[in-house]
């Protein structure tokens, strides 16, 4: 017996070929139009799980109760098309014995012969691949969700190549509505300038060292939208231990990130104002006790005593505590006023005329000491500040550097400004005694700290400046050496 | 010359002028002492000290404030640490001040070389205490510590 005479198939060698379908679990069907005759293989009832002849082979049976009824339509559309078109395969959900509806494959083809117009096709179980396929379709889903909802983009480097590959979710975060190739620099120069260089080393690092990384960077997208990321790597090794492909992700934390920056400065601000209010409990525990303890310690020497000159030097002290006292609580009211004045309107400053001003009120100061003032104000002539806080930051460092000049040398004082990025900042630079730095270093700022013996030194002047400064957000530091001169850098905003 | 030695020395380290005025009246008025040293800041007295030819004279008791400039009382505390097996005496310190912040205290305590920490403005009954205590002790070189 042949398989074929010819392309025909004779009878027997249909047959023939019906036992073999049998045999790979799947059947064949037949279906004459004209004498509605309908015949089944062995294989067609084995793979709905039937004994062959178990259930009636009738066309009635298979669409009323092996045919899951939604798949009813395609069926008949295939069975109706056009005789030559050849038909794709159809998927179709029958009922089994035992185990519900399974997913078929089904082919429909047509042929004439002498009792008619003949149709026929097999049948063959795909359950298990259909349901692989729709798992994976679900996983996929859930994958692709989960990664929207975490805002999250994946990208893979060929370290021998250095080709990057980005996932549909990464050009989402770049915005990049095409899905154009990036090479690694394109995809670095998304990052804000700064943090192109964090990202490019952290790379190298893991190509060369096979260190993973996780940075927290700005990012610039297409849309020129500025955004935190976080951009995670780990290196993938090969059996020599070098590094061959880096995975990574970069995620957008904005919300989160731009949330904790500003807890972190209002913790930075609160820290600053708990500090200030330390320092203010401490002049009151301290200064004011001081006073008042030597005001009762006068009083009572007062009482003691019965020689009147003595009286008279006691009640001399006791004036000199009233002045103390006077003094003090000017100082107290100066910090309480740094505290409501931080409300007060900014205003625009130009710091030749303010500069100018206080130099011209200084100015029997200045010229007693024959100092020289410089002054360079065109890297930044001008800034919103308060004015209040400007004049008597400005007063105070100029004060500074005069009280403390050097008696052998001819005073020489230089205030500038300097712009540098966002930042602006003040210098005040002088010729003067210096400060030990190792010795007082941490208290230059802090209140009625003196370090000379000189007696208008108050210890106060500094501690407002530093405290004007830092509630406007800037910040102060003083470089000095002995003999040499000091010099003050403010960042004022 | 003579009644002078058994006398008990007392040193006050203060840059607050009243009170050192009152601290010397108030000496003067219960004759606690007619020997009384007084430097306006801890570097001062630190020089004094660090004179041998001021080694005979050395004081019996040294009152020290805290809060000075130049050199504070926490700076010359260090500072006495090292010079005081170099003076050949026992001399009692207590700190004097009117901080009530407890780090100072705290911080006072923690140094082996203070006897006491007492607040400002100081009272005659300690004082005067203090003084008897150290004239009793002179011979016996035993702290005392005001209670």
């Amino acid at each position: 017996m042949s398989f074929s005479d010819g392309h025909k198939f004779s009878d027997d060698s249909k047959q023939h070929l019906a036992q073999i379908i049998d045999n790979i679990n799947a059947g064949i069907w037949e279906y004459n139009i004209t004498t509605k005759d309908i015949k089944w293989s062995s294989g067609f009832y084995t793979v709905l799980g039937y004994e062959p002849g178990e259930i009636e082979c009738s066309n009635h049976i298979f669409f009323e109760h092996l045919l899951y009824h939604q798949d009813k339509p395609a069926f008949l559309a295939a069975l109706n098309q056009q005789q030559n078109t050849i038909a794709q395969p159809l998927q179709v959900r029958l009922l089994t014995k035992t185990s519900g509806y399974h997913w078929f494959e089904s082919t429909v083809k047509k042929y004439h012969d002498e009792t008619g117009q003949i149709m026929y096709g097999s049948i063959i179980n795909i359950n298990q691949y259909k349901q692989a396929q729709t798992q994976a379709a679900y996983n996929d889903l859930v994958y692709n969700e989960a990664v929207k909802i975490a805002k999250l983009g994946s990208w893979e480097i060929n370290t021998l190549t250095m080709g990057l590959s980005m996932s549909k979710q990464l050009y989402d975060i770049y915005e990049l509505q095409n899905h154009v190739k990036l090479s690694l620099e394109e995809a670095i120069s998304f990052f804000e300038p700064q943090h192109r260089p964090v990202i490019k080393n952290a790379i190298d690092n893991t190509v060369q060292f096979c260190q993973p990384y996780e940075l927290e960077l700005l990012f610039r997208s297409a849309k020129n939208n500025v955004i935190w990321v976080r951009a995670k790597g780990i290196p993938v090794i090969d059996d020599f231990g070098k590094c061959i492909t880096i995975r990574g992700i970069i995620q957008d934390i904005d919300n989160k990130k731009r949330k904790n920056l500003a807890l972190e400065s209002s913790l930075n601000l609160l820290t600053d104002q708990n500090r200030r209010l330390q320092n203010f409990a401490y002049i009151v525990s301290h200064n004011l006790r001081s006073h008042t303890g030597n005001l009762q310690f006068m009083v009572k020497l007062h009482q003691e005593t019965e020689i009147e000159e003595d009286r008279a030097e006691i009640f001399s002290h006791i004036k000199s505590i009233s002045d103390s006292l006077n003094t003090t609580i000017d100082h107290l009211n100066e910090i309480v006023k740094i505290q409501t004045e931080i409300g007060n309107e900014r205003t625009i400053i130009d710091f030749e005329t303010l500069f100018n001003n206080i130099t011209s009120a200084l100015k029997s100061n200045i010229e007693a000491l024959d100092a020289q003032i410089d002054h360079d104000f065109s890297k930044c002539p001008q800034i919103s500040y308060i004015p209040a806080y400007m004049e008597s930051i400005l007063q105070n460092l100029l004060t500074n550097s005069l009280k403390y000049s050097s008696p052998d040398r001819k005073p020489v004082v230089k205030c500038y400004t300097l712009k540098e990025r966002d930042h602006v900042y003040l210098i005040f630079e002088d010729n003067g005694i210096g400060i030990d730095m190792e010795r007082y270093g941490d208290k230059v700022f802090g209140m009625y700290k003196t370090f000379h013996q000189n007696p208008d030194a108050k210890g106060i002047g500094l501690f407002i400046t530093r405290n004007q400064i830092e509630a406007l957000g800037g910040s102060i530091k003083v470089d000095s050496t002995v003999n040499i001169g000091t010099k003050f850098t403010i960042r004022l905003i | 010359m003579a009644a002078e030695k058994d006398e008990v020395r007392i040193c006050l380290i203060d840059d607050d002028q009243t009170f050192t005025f009152g601290f010397k009246k108030l000496i003067n008025l219960k004759g606690l002492s007619s020997s009384l040293l007084s430097f306006n800041n801890g570097d001062q007295a630190f020089q004094w000290l660090k004179n041998p030819f001021n080694r005979r004279q050395l004081p019996d008791v040294i009152f020290l404030d805290i809060n000075m400039p130049v050199m504070d009382g926490w700076e010359f505390m260090r500072e006495f640490a090292e010079l005081k097996s170099q003076l050949g005496k026992k001399i009692a310190i207590y700190v004097l001040s009117s901080s009530i912040d407890l780090n100072d205290i705290y911080r006072a305590k923690k140094i082996a070389d203070i006897n006491d920490y007492i607040f400002k403005p100081v009272n005659e009954f300690q004082l005067s205490e203090i003084v008897n205590c150290l004239q009793n002790n002179v011979d016996h070189k035993k702290n005392c510590r005001y209670k």
